[in-house]
């Protein structure tokens, strides 16, 4: 292919249009994402031990039990905070898509 | 046949509005009109048939027009005898009545609360998952509207009138003739004062047209009449057999009568009406090889009516009725009382007609009159419109050609027509089926009309009669949409080109709208977060949370400071979420930009 083959109008289109988010694609990559997040820092904090002086292993992440019921910076926490990661990853994912494209639609219209 | 005195002659083919108006307008000019119509009467598509009394008009002409000179061209004529008719049209779908233009209050109520629900999450479901390609009209209407809403009012009639799968349908019609429609405006509408929603003066006129007392056909029989009375009668049942060329003029026609004669008439021009397609088969010598293969490439939708006459002075209050209910056949159906209460010879009995889009040679096309006389009474009587026992009568109408098809080519087959009759100059081609646009009958007029003024010396381009301006159901409409001189009408999906698949791979992310959606995003989670730190309670409540204090002034963990988060969350979301689409785009440019400069399309270096 090469400039020949389509005329100038038709080259100046290429670029002009608006992707679109598939909320699916989006809702498993967050979730993915998330729940590794989450499992990793947690279970880095486990490898490390207690830092700073402080008796606990993650003291701070082991605040999001206020968020997410039966998460502890523990190995079962682990796999709980995997649980949640990637459950709240993919409703991040989800709705963030389903807005864009409410408004790409909107605008577009 | 030679002419016998100096006058210009000019042999008309086809006695419709197009045909009629031109032969008018050269008579009137002093120029001899020879007219030839293949039928038994005049009107083209626009004639009244009448049966037993009973006017049966042939598709529903609306005498509404924004072409002052074609307006002042019907009064003059017919002045007298013009009514003014109010307009109701609705869809009938599911056993209920939907007001047309669809009103969202009055479809709410008709689908009731259970459906109207469904009908919401099937337009969510749509917004979350869209179909990736939007290559065909099924799939450009569900993204906007969600599968429910175009099963109910897209689908089936679409289907019934081009005869062609809405999966089949490119998408570019849809978005070309709906693209004024959005739910957000629906909405609106439903809840403003008509001052807001945009609608006007056309959409006034539009609920309330001219009609002739005794349907179109009254127009075009009064035409015939003022041409016999200045010695031109219009000949019927005459069938083209053959134009006459020599070299680049055309000559004369020979014309078939009823009783199989033939004639001879010259001719100093041919304006013709007749199908395209047909033009070019009956030119001798024949065109050019590519021009005959073009014409014979060209393809029609036919359309016919079967005519009901119900022992019931009173059935429905509407002029026609759009059946969007896919158990039947019929697409439209007329009742022909509301157009003009002069079309029904007594008034305890109503007359109704009902159109089928169809194919001439399918089944329903080669069907006997009777079998679709009962198709006719069966149908109405199973969309519950008419008591079948109450048909007294009953006719059928059959219409071949009704509506040129544009299908994938039909514009490089009339380029190629064009480029063929543009050297005959004194061969005219007008009308819809002359000019194989769809024309309406205004537009129509209009081409007859400049075809005219260019016998006398003038110099208009019948081709750049614009028909689809002057056209628009719903008031502001945008009137750029679709190529100048056409009215829309579907086209095959077609294969996506080079181009077009280059434009998706280099989409851009809409920068407000993915700071929008991350705005809202992180403004909710702020809020969240707060909102269950304070219903959990206790001592030192969202110690750590409140730290978010150091970069959102205002913020802590309360009421009010939930409130003041999710307004910086939303202002930060949107600023992240600006940047990053912004950020993606350049570095797409930027690839772009590269490929553009190695395939030669841009100049400079590939940096």
């Amino acid at each position: 292919m090469n400039k020949e083959h389509f005329s100038e109008d038709e080259w100046k289109t290429i670029g002009q249009a608006i992707a679109r988010l598939r909320a699916s694609v989006m809702a498993v990559t967050f979730g993915i994402a998330g729940g590794l997040i989450l499992f990793m820092a947690t279970s880095w904090l486990l490898i490390i031990g207690p830092t700073g002086g402080s008796e606990h292993v993650g003291p701070t992440l082991g605040l999001l039990s206020n968020f997410f019921p039966g998460y502890s910076v523990t190995w079962s926490g682990a796999v709980v905070g995997l649980f949640y990661g990637a459950l709240s990853g993919a409703v991040a994912g989800f709705v963030l898509a389903f807005i864009y494209n409410l408004i790409v639609g909107l605008r577009v219209r | 046949m030679g002419s016998t005195d100096s006058k210009v002659r000019c042999v008309i083919i086809g006695g419709g509005p197009a045909g009629l108006t031109a032969a008018l307008e050269l008579s009137r000019a002093g120029v001899e009109p020879i007219v030839f119509e293949m039928d038994r009467q005049v009107g083209g598509i626009s004639r009244t048939v009448d049966y037993k009394g009973y006017r049966f008009d042939i598709g529903g002409h609306r005498f509404f027009t924004k072409v002052d000179r074609v307006h002042n061209w019907w009064m003059d004529i017919l002045s007298e005898e013009f009514l003014v008719r109010p307009r109701l049209s609705r869809i009938y779908y599911q056993g209920k009545f939907f007001d047309y233009p669809l009103k969202p209050m009055n479809a709410l109520l008709n689908v009731g609360f259970f459906e109207s629900v469904l009908v919401g999450l099937s337009y969510v479901k749509a917004q979350a998952f869209p179909s990736r390609e939007e290559k065909n009209l099924e799939q450009w209407v569900t993204n906007r509207f969600g599968k429910r809403l175009f099963e109910m009012f897209f689908k089936t009639y679409t289907e019934k009138v081009w005869g062609m799968k809405c999966t089949e349908i490119g998408a570019d019609w849809a978005a070309q003739r709906i693209k004024n429609l959005n739910l957000g405006k629906a909405a609106l509408s439903m809840l403003a004062p008509k001052v807001l929603t945009g609608k006007n003066q056309i959409t006034t006129l539009i609920e309330e047209f001219y009609y002739p007392r005794l349907g179109p056909g009254q127009m075009w029989e009064r035409v015939t009449e003022m041409l016999e009375e200045r010695g031109h009668p219009v000949h019927l049942e005459h069938r083209v057999k053959t134009i006459h060329r020599d070299g680049e003029q055309v000559i004369g026609v020979t014309v078939v009568d009823a009783s199989g004669k033939e004639k001879r008439y010259d001719a100093d021009h041919v304006i013709s009406t007749m199908p395209v397609r047909e033009l070019l088969n009956v030119l001798d010598p024949p065109p050019p090889a590519d021009a005959l293969d073009a014409a014979n490439r060209l393809r029609y939708r036919d359309f016919l009516t079967v005519g009901l006459v119900v022992e019931s002075p009173e059935l429905f209050p509407d002029n026609w009725i759009y059946i969007h209910s896919p158990e039947v056949k019929v697409g439209r159906i007329q009742n022909f009382g509301n157009w003009s209460p002069y079309m029904i010879p007594d008034e305890s009995t109503s007359c109704i007609g009902l159109e089928y889009f169809v194919q001439e040679g399918d089944e329903l096309w080669t069907a006997s009159d009777e079998e679709l006389i009962e198709l006719g009474k069966k149908e109405t009587d199973k969309l519950g419109l008419i008591n079948a026992d109450k048909v007294i009568d009953g006719v059928v109408i059959r219409m071949p050609k009704a509506y040129p098809v544009y299908d994938h080519g039909y514009k490089e087959n009339i380029a190629s027509i064009r480029e063929y009759v543009d050297q005959v100059p004194n061969l005219h081609l007008i009308g819809r089926n002359g000019q194989h646009r769809y024309n309406n009958q205004d537009h129509s007029m209009v081409t007859a009309m400049y075809a005219a003024e260019n016998i006398l010396g003038a110099n208009h381009d019948v081709w750049d009669v614009n028909v689809e301006e002057e056209y628009h159901e719903e008031a502001g409409a945008d009137k750029s949409h679709g190529a100048s001189g056409e009215r829309l009408v579907p086209q095959r999906v077609r294969e996506a080109s080079p181009i077009e698949l280059l434009n998706d791979v280099f989409a851009k992310y809409d920068p407000v709208a993915l700071g929008g959606a991350l705005g809202v995003m992180i403004g909710f989670a702020v809020f969240l977060a707060t909102a269950i730190l304070l219903v959990q309670g206790g001592e030192n409540v969202g110690e750590t949370l409140a730290l978010l204090g150091n970069y959102l002034p205002g913020y802590d963990v309360t009421w009010t400071g939930s409130i003041m988060g999710s307004l910086w969350g939303g202002a930060f979301g949107f600023a992240i979420g600006f940047v990053t689409a912004v950020a993606i785009n350049v570095t797409v440019s930027i690839h772009l930009g590269k490929l553009l400069r190695r395939l030669g399309v841009l100049e400079g270096s590939l940096g």
